[in-house]
C-alpha cells in the first residue's frame, strides 16, 4: 500500500512509524520532501490487509487532527 | 485583535483557557512552569492543586465526563509531565476531551538532557490527538485554540500543549480581545441513502437488537437514543460507557454487555440478526472472541471515526458521522413509513434475564454486593458515581442506576486504577449542587489516598464509599479462577487503618464489617456535609458474575459455580 501524505509538522513521521509498527506493519520505502509551509510524504507499507486497512483509516484520523492544529 | 500593552506567554495562556471557557483547572506545579503559576496568582480561573500529576490529569478526566465540558490539567516538566501519562491515555481510550498543558525547560536547554527535561511531546504522542511544542510566542494564541478545537472533537479526546519557560516569560502583545474563533469542526452525518438502507435492514430483522456506548454521551445524544429505541420498541444494551443511556426504568434495556454483563443483554446480541451499534467500538471486554460474536448478525455501526469501522467486526453498513445527526436522521427517515415495532421480540429478550448470579458471602461476613446493592438503593437519583477499577467497578456497573451516562464516570477502557478518587474530584468541581461518591476498592484508593488532602483543603464534598476486601480483588478472582489459586501478590490483608487515616486528613469517617450496620451507616454518610467516607470491610473471596472468560462467547459464562470459598482472611 502507498500513500502520500501532507503534513504541517513532519515530527508526525515518529507517529506513523510507531502505528505502522503498532499494528503490525511495516514501510518499505519513506521520502519526504519540504514544499512551502507543507512535507509531502510518500511511504509504501507493507503487512496483513486487515492491518493495512486499519492503518490506513488510523493515519487520514491522524492527519485530519494534525491539519486542524495547524489551522 | 487590538494590542493595548504588553503581556506574558502565561498571561496569554490564562486569558486564552479563560475565553475558552475554562473554570477550574487541575494541576501541580514546578521549576519550568513557575511562570504560568505566577500569572495564576492573581488570575480568576480556579486551581485545585492535586498532591500528584496523575489525579490532576484524572481529576480532568473526571470533569470532563461528568460535564461534557473540556478538562484542563497541568503540570511542569519531565517528571511533572510524565505523571500525567496514564490520565492522558485514560481520556485518549474513552474519548474524553482533555487540554493538558506542561512546562518545558528553557529552549536552549531542551535537548540537553538539562534538569527535569524530557522529550515530552514524544512520550505523549501516542498517547495524545495531538501533542504539540511551542516554539515562539507568537504561535501560542493559534496552538492552544487547535488544541481545543481538537480536543472538542468530531471524537473528542485528549490534545497535549508542552510550553517551554522561556516562552512562558516571552513579552507579548496584551490582547483586549481575541481573534475570532475558527468555525468549530462541522458535524457530519451519514448520508439518506445508507440511512433508508439502515431502516430497511431493521424493517426485515425478527431479533434486532441495539447496543449504546459512549459516543452517545460525547454527541449529547441520550434523548434522541432514547427516542430511536422507543419507536420501534427495540430491545438494547450498553457497554459501560453507554450505561444511563437507558431512560429510567425501561424495560426494554436488557443491561450492561460483556465479560461481566447481563444475561438477557449478552444472550439477545449474541442471537440477534440485527445490531445497532451505536457510538461503540467493539472492545474485547465487549465482544468476547471476536469471530463467534453475533455470528448471525447483519451489524449496522454508527460512529464518528470511520477508523472504527471493520475494525474488529465486519459491518453490513457504516453510517459515519455525528451520533445525534445519525440517530434524528434514522427517525425522521423511519417516521416516514410505518416503523416497525418489535414488541414481542423485546419480551423474548427480557424474558432472557433474571437476577445476578451472585456468591454473597457467608454468615458474619459483609458481602460487597450486599453493600452496593443498599447504597444505590438509597442514593439520590442524580447522583454522580466515579468508580476505580476492579471488582467493585463491576459489581457497581451491573447495579449503577445512572440517569445519565454524565453519572456514571468509570476509566472503561484504559482500566487505570487510582482513578476513582481524582475523577470524583473533577466531577464535583463540575457539579458543585450534586451528590458525588467516588466507590474505590482497596487496591486502587491506595495509589490516590493522598487526594483525601485535596478533598479537605477545598472541601469539596465527595463521598468517599470504600469496599476493603483486603485484596486486589479482581486479579485474586483470575488466580483462583484461571491460575490454579496461586493468590501471587494480591493479598492486601495488612490493610492500613483506613477510618484513621481519613480522620488524619479530617475527614468524617466510619468503619463497618456487618451488613445489619449498612442503613444507618449509608443514611449518615450520605448526609454529612462536605467529604466523607465509608469504609466497609467485606469478605475477600467473593466474585463477580456473571464471568464469559477472555477470548470466549456467551456460552461459556461462569455464574460462580466454579468459584470456592478460599480460607478465611487473617
Amino acid at each position: 500500500m502507498q500513500l502520500s501524505l501532507v503534513m504541517h509538522d513532519w515530527r508526525l513521521l515518529e507517529r506513523i512509524v510507531g502505528l505502522t509498527n503498532r499494528l503490525g506493519c511495516a514501510y518499505t520505502s519513506l521520502s519526504v520532501k519540504p514544499s512551502d509551509a507543507y512535507y509531502h510524504a510518500t511511504i509504501d507499507f507493507v503487512g496483513p490487509p486487515d492491518a493495512l486497512r486499519r492503518l490506513d483509516a488510523q493515519l487520514t484520523r491522524l492527519l485530519n487532527d494534525e491539519k486542524e492544529m495547524s489551522r | 485583535m487590538s494590542q493595548l500593552a504588553e503581556s506574558t506567554g502565561a498571561q496569554l495562556v490564562l486569558d486564552i483557557l479563560a475565553d475558552e471557557g475554562v473554570e477550574v483547572v487541575f494541576g501541580y506545579p514546578g521549576g519550568a512552569i513557575m511562570p504560568l503559576y505566577d500569572a495564576m496568582f492573581s488570575h480568576p480561573i480556579e486551581h485545585i492543586l492535586t498532591r500528584h500529576e496523575a489525579a490532576a490529569a484524572f481529576a480532568a478526566g473526571g470533569y470532563a465526563r461528568s460535564s461534557g465540558r473540556v478538562g484542563v490539567c497541568m503540570a511542569t516538566s519531565g517528571p511533572g509531565a510524565t505523571n500525567l501519562v496514564t490520565g492522558i491515555l485514560d481520556a485518549q481510550m474513552d474519548s474524553i476531551p482533555m487540554v493538558a498543558i506542561t512546562g518545558q525547560v528553557r529552549s536552549e536547554l531542551m535537548g540537553t538532557d538539562g534538569f527535569q527535561e524530557a522529550d515530552v511531546t514524544s512520550i505523549m504522542g501516542p498517547v495524545t490527538k495531538r501533542a504539540v511544542c511551542v516554539r515562539r510566542v507568537e504561535d501560542l494564541e493559534r496552538i492552544l485554540r487547535a488544541a481545543f478545537r481538537v480536543a472538542r472533537g468530531p471524537r473528542p479526546g485528549p490534545v497535549l500543549v508542552d510550553i517551554p519557560n522561556d516562552i512562558l516569560k516571552a513579552k507579548c502583545p496584551k490582547m483586549d480581545h481575541f481573534a475570532p474563533h475558527p468555525v468549530p469542526i462541522a458535524s457530519e452525518r451519514p448520508h439518506d441513502v445508507a440511512i433508508d438502507a439502515a431502516i430497511q435492514l431493521l424493517r426485515g430483522a425478527e431479533r434486532p437488537v441495539a447496543i449504546v456506548g459512549g459516543g452517545a454521551r460525547s454527541a449529547n445524544a441520550v434523548h434522541i437514543f432514547r427516542e430511536f429505541v422507543a419507536m420501534f420498541d427495540l430491545p438494547y444494551a450498553a457497554t459501560i460507557n453507554g450505561l444511563g443511556c437507558a431512560a429510567p426504568g425501561d424495560p426494554n434495556f436488557l443491561g450492561m454487555l460483556g465479560m461481566h454483563g447481563w444475561k438477557a443483554a449478552n444472550i439477545s446480541v449474541n442471537n440477534a440478526d440485527v445490531i445497532f451499534a451505536l457510538g461503540m467500538r467493539f472492545d474485547d471486554r465487549v465482544t468476547g472472541k471476536p469471530d463467534k460474536f453475533a455470528r448471525n448478525a447483519k451489524i449496522v455501526h454508527a460512529d464518528i471515526d470511520a477508523s472504527e469501522f471493520n475494525k474488529i467486526i465486519p459491518v453490513e453498513i457504516a453510517l459515519r458521522g455525528d451520533l445525534r445527526a445519525t440517530l434524528g436522521s434514522l427517525v425522521r427517515r423511519a417516521a416516514q413509513s410505518q416503523p416497525p415495532r418489535f414488541t414481542s421480540w423485546a419480551a423474548e429478550a427480557r424474558a432472557l434475564g433474571g437476577p445476578l448470579p451472585a456468591d454473597r458471602a457467608p454468615a458474619g461476613a459483609m458481602s460487597a454486593t450486599s453493600v452496593l446493592d443498599a447504597f444505590f438503593a438509597v442514593a439520590p437519583p442524580d447522583v454522580i458515581v466515579a468508580t476505580d477499577v476492579g471488582q467493585h467497578q463491576m459489581w457497581a456497573a451491573q447495579r449503577q442506576r445512572a440517569i445519565h451516562p454524565r453519572n456514571f464516570v468509570t476509566s472503561a477502557g484504559l482500566g487505570s486504577m487510582g482513578f476513582g478518587l481524582p475523577a470524583a474530584i473533577g466531577a464535583q468541581m463540575a457539579n458543585a449542587d450534586r451528590t458525588v461518591v467516588a466507590i474505590c476498592g482497596d487496591g486502587g484508593f491506595q495509589m490516590s489516598l493522598p487526594e483525601m488532602a485535596t478533598l479537605r483543603r477545598y472541601d469539596i464534598g465527595v463521598k468517599i464509599l470504600l469496599i476493603d476486601n483486603q485484596r486486589l480483588g479482581m486479579v485474586r478472582q483470575w488466580q483462583e479462577l484461571f491460575y490454579d489459586k496461586r493468590y501471587s501478590h494480591t493479598d492486601l490483608s495488612d490493610n492500613p487503618d483506613f477510618a484513621a487515616i481519613a480522620m488524619g486528613y479530617r475527614i468524617p469517617a466510619q468503619s463497618i464489617s456487618d451488613e445489619a450496620d449498612l442503613p444507618a451507616a449509608l443514611a449518615t454518610f450520605l448526609a454529612t456535609p462536605g467529604p466523607a467516607m465509608l469504609h466497609c470491610a467485606c469478605y475477600a473471596a467473593e466474585n463477580v458474575w456473571p464471568l464469559i472468560p477472555p477470548g470466549a462467547t456467551v456460552h461459556d459464562a461462569m455464574n460462580g459455580s466454579a468459584s470456592e470459598p478460599e480460607p478465611a482472611i487473617a
